[in-house]
């Protein structure tokens, strides 16, 4: 029974009972003052008309000859349904409906005494009002019987249209409660939003309610700490792009010298080939990697696109074909001679880094296929390697991860630049099982993707 | 000094700033035959420029007086000298900068000789065209003189600077069919097919500002809207 109920529905309930309690409140009130009212004038009329009736009476009972049933007959037609009156030990009464039997014994005694009284019956299962009243002969009695179901019909009425109040206003609100609580919490929900937005890596993201004046104090922290974030995760991606910049002069002075040295390979001592060949092969690695980090770092800076129509299906093949050093790609028929918007250069970073890791850490491509899924385009690359254990899937697309490769075999920036290329193209890029065993490389891409038209294709 | 082109060998002047670099470019470039200059700022490069001509300019775009772009504009009054700008990154705003300034080809850092002076040669080749052509192909207003390299518009001759001339005969040669960017890319620049389409579309725009009588509403060089550039003839 430890149901939760959220702040939201909380506001909302708690709006509901206090409209609840009032209008409850107020209904009781209203019903205890018209009821009481409508009774007490129901009463205060039919006391005052059989006192009346009864003076005619005992008038004409005075007068010598009177008929009683005549007497009866000429009383003026008030609100009673019926008049009896006790005389000399007989009653009598203007109605056949209602008879002495009804009336209480009590009230015939009080009316004798010379007392009136009143008393609420039932006759024959209709609400009446008896009104007993003295005659001036006296141990003689009239009583009155008055209709009481019209104002049992009013009260009824009245008490329904009270509770009907009541619901429709704890409806009410419960209804201002939602709208009330919604605009109170709308915050809340954009502070959700954001924050998950910044975990999702969205940095941009930023609170609206700065000027709130309750909450602005939050929204302003909130932002602050993401301005911080952001400026440190963007401090640290340069940091690589800065470090590579710098070593790019000393990089420039040894990639030359080593060219000038292996142009005159032929004048070295046997004994120095050696280390010159071991010296060049690990130069060329290093401008690799260096370049690599400058495409991470350009990324992170985030710099201009270029997007322009290609045929997707000669750049995969050409980019994955030229990689595996043999034709690897299968075109599916639809994308024989597709035409998309793209980032030429990042798209062909992207293929050529799936085939070359699958060719260094996968064992060789086993074949590159590209075809049309929904609104997209799909690029799978697969390898005839160990495949990826599920636990590593997310890792591999992180820098320098190099997932059990040897040691000096690539550096592990070449599928974080894959995932870096993949983001900015707009589309994503996952790891599974190939059917049979190996790796599989999925590449899934919005059609005519592009980010930034900086260069257009046309302008005639 | 040892010279793997063979041919008369060609001169390089070197606008960069850094003296280690200037240094080693000088030694691994003499190294592959050319004859090389050096200036370390772009004034002393106009300077020099002004004094000798060489066959290429390579221009670093980070020089400590002039920026490298005006330095390439100003190269380009009056030369039609191929300059091949030096930037740091591919996809900057700079290399289209570059371009538009006058330059003829990007390379980036780090630089290695060998690369660079496969672009050199790229840059140096002579217009060609299949054999079957006319050396002066006439499309509209304009003369394209083959053999000569000169280019006139009712008879006048006009400034086109050597990579703008090997564009405009390459395009002339298709016969008015479409020429897509990856093979104006290859034939003009030597590059394959993942060379930098920026290269085709702004040099196409310098050559519309040129050969066209209204540049916004090309007559003669139109866009072939996904696909490249053609000559109408």
């Amino acid at each position: 029974m430890a149901v939760r109920l959220g702040l939201r529905n909380r506001v909302m309930l708690g709006f509901g009972l206090i409209a609840l309690a009032l209008s409850a409140t107020l209904a009781g009130v209203t019903w205890l003052f018209v009821s009481h009212y409508l009774v007490a004038d129901r009463l205060s009329t039919a006391t005052t008309e059989s006192a009346v009736n009864a003076e005619a009476i005992s008038l004409g009972l005075s007068q010598p000859g009177a008929s009683i049933p005549q007497l009866l007959d000429q009383l003026p037609s008030g609100q009673a349904t019926s008049s009896l009156l006790l005389y000399g030990g007989h009653w009598y009464a203007t109605s056949s409906a209602h008879g002495a039997s009804a009336v209480p014994a009590g009230m015939v005694a009080m009316a004798r005494a010379g007392e009136a009284t009143s008393s609420r019956i039932r006759d024959g299962g209709e609400p009446m009002l008896a009104v007993g009243a003295p005659l001036t002969q006296r141990g003689n009695a009239y009583v009155a019987l008055y209709p009481l179901d019209d104002l049992d019909r009013s009260l009824r009425i009245l008490s329904s249209t009270l509770i009907g109040a009541a619901i429709l206003t704890s409806i009410g609100g419960l209804l201002i409660g939602r709208f009330a609580s919604r605009v109170a919490l709308r915050p809340l929900a954009e502070l959700t939003g954001v924050a998950s937005a910044v975990a999702r890596g969205d940095l941009d993201a930023r609170l609206h309610f700065e000027d709130d004046p309750d909450l602005g104090g939050l929204a302003r922290s909130f932002n602050h700490t993401a301005a911080e974030l952001q400026h440190r995760v963007a401090v640290d991606a340069r940091f690589a792009g800065d470090v590579s910049h710098e070593l790019r002069t000393p990089l420039t002075t040894m990639l030359n010298s080593m060219q000038v040295i292996r142009n005159r390979r032929s004048e070295l001592p046997a004994t120095v080939r050696e280390p010159v060949s071991l010296l060049s092969d690990d130069l060329d690695r290093f401008r690799r990697l260096v370049v690599d980090l400058l495409e991470i770092s350009r990324d992170d800076g985030g710099d201009t696109s270029t997007a322009e129509v290609v045929r997707i299906g000669d750049l995969v093949s050409r980019a994955a074909d030229a990689a595996a050093l043999r034709p690897v790609t299968t075109l599916s028929p639809e994308v024989d001679g597709l035409r998309i918007i793209a980032d030429k250069r990042r798209l062909e970073r992207v293929v050529a880094n799936l085939v070359t890791n699958a060719e260094t850490h996968g064992r060789g491509c086993l074949g590159v296929l590209v075809a049309v899924s929904g609104a997209g385009l799909r690029i799978i690359v697969d390898d005839a390697g160990p495949g990826i254990p599920p636990d590593r899937r997310d890792r591999i697309f992180e820098r320098f991860a190099r997932d059990g490769a040897p040691a000096g075999q690539g550096v592990g920036l070449g599928l974080a630049i894959v995932d870096r290329h993949v983001r900015w193209l707009g589309g994503t890029v996952r790891v599974g099982d190939r059917p049979g065993g190996g790796a599989r490389f999925v590449v899934e891409l919005p059609l005519g993707s592009h980010r930034d038209h900086s260069m257009p294709t046309s302008s005639g | 000094m040892r010279s793997n082109t063979g041919d008369v060998s060609r001169s390089v002047l070197l606008v960069e700033d850094d003296a280690r670099v200037r240094r080693v470019l000088r030694l691994a470039l003499e190294d592959e035959g050319y004859r090389v200059a050096e200036a370390a700022s772009g004034t002393a490069g106009l300077q020099e420029i002004a004094h000798a001509v060489p066959d290429v300019v390579l221009l670093d775009l980070m020089l400590p007086d002039l920026d490298g772009f005006t330095v390439c504009r100003r190269i380009r009054r009056d030369s039609d000298v191929p300059v091949i700008m030096v930037t740091a990154r591919t996809d900057s705003h700079d290399v289209v900068a570059g371009l538009e300034a006058g330059a003829d080809d990007y390379v980036t850092k780090p630089l290695v000789a060998k690369e660079l002076s496969a672009r050199i040669r790229a840059l140096l080749r002579r217009a060609e065209v299949a054999n079957q052509h006319p050396v002066k192909i006439v499309a509209g207003d304009l003369e394209i003189g083959i053999e000569e390299g000169v280019v006139t518009r009712d008879g006048v001759p006009l400034a086109l600077t050597r990579t703008e001339f090997r564009l405009l005969a390459e395009l002339a040669g298709a016969d008015g069919r479409v020429c897509t960017r990856e093979h104006l890319l290859e034939t003009v620049w030597g590059y394959g097919y993942f060379g930098d389409s920026r290269l085709v579309d702004v040099h196409v725009r310098r050559l519309r500002t040129k050969v066209e009588r209204d540049p916004a509403n090309p007559r003669h060089v139109v866009t072939a809207r996904g696909l490249g550039y053609r000559l109408v003839l």
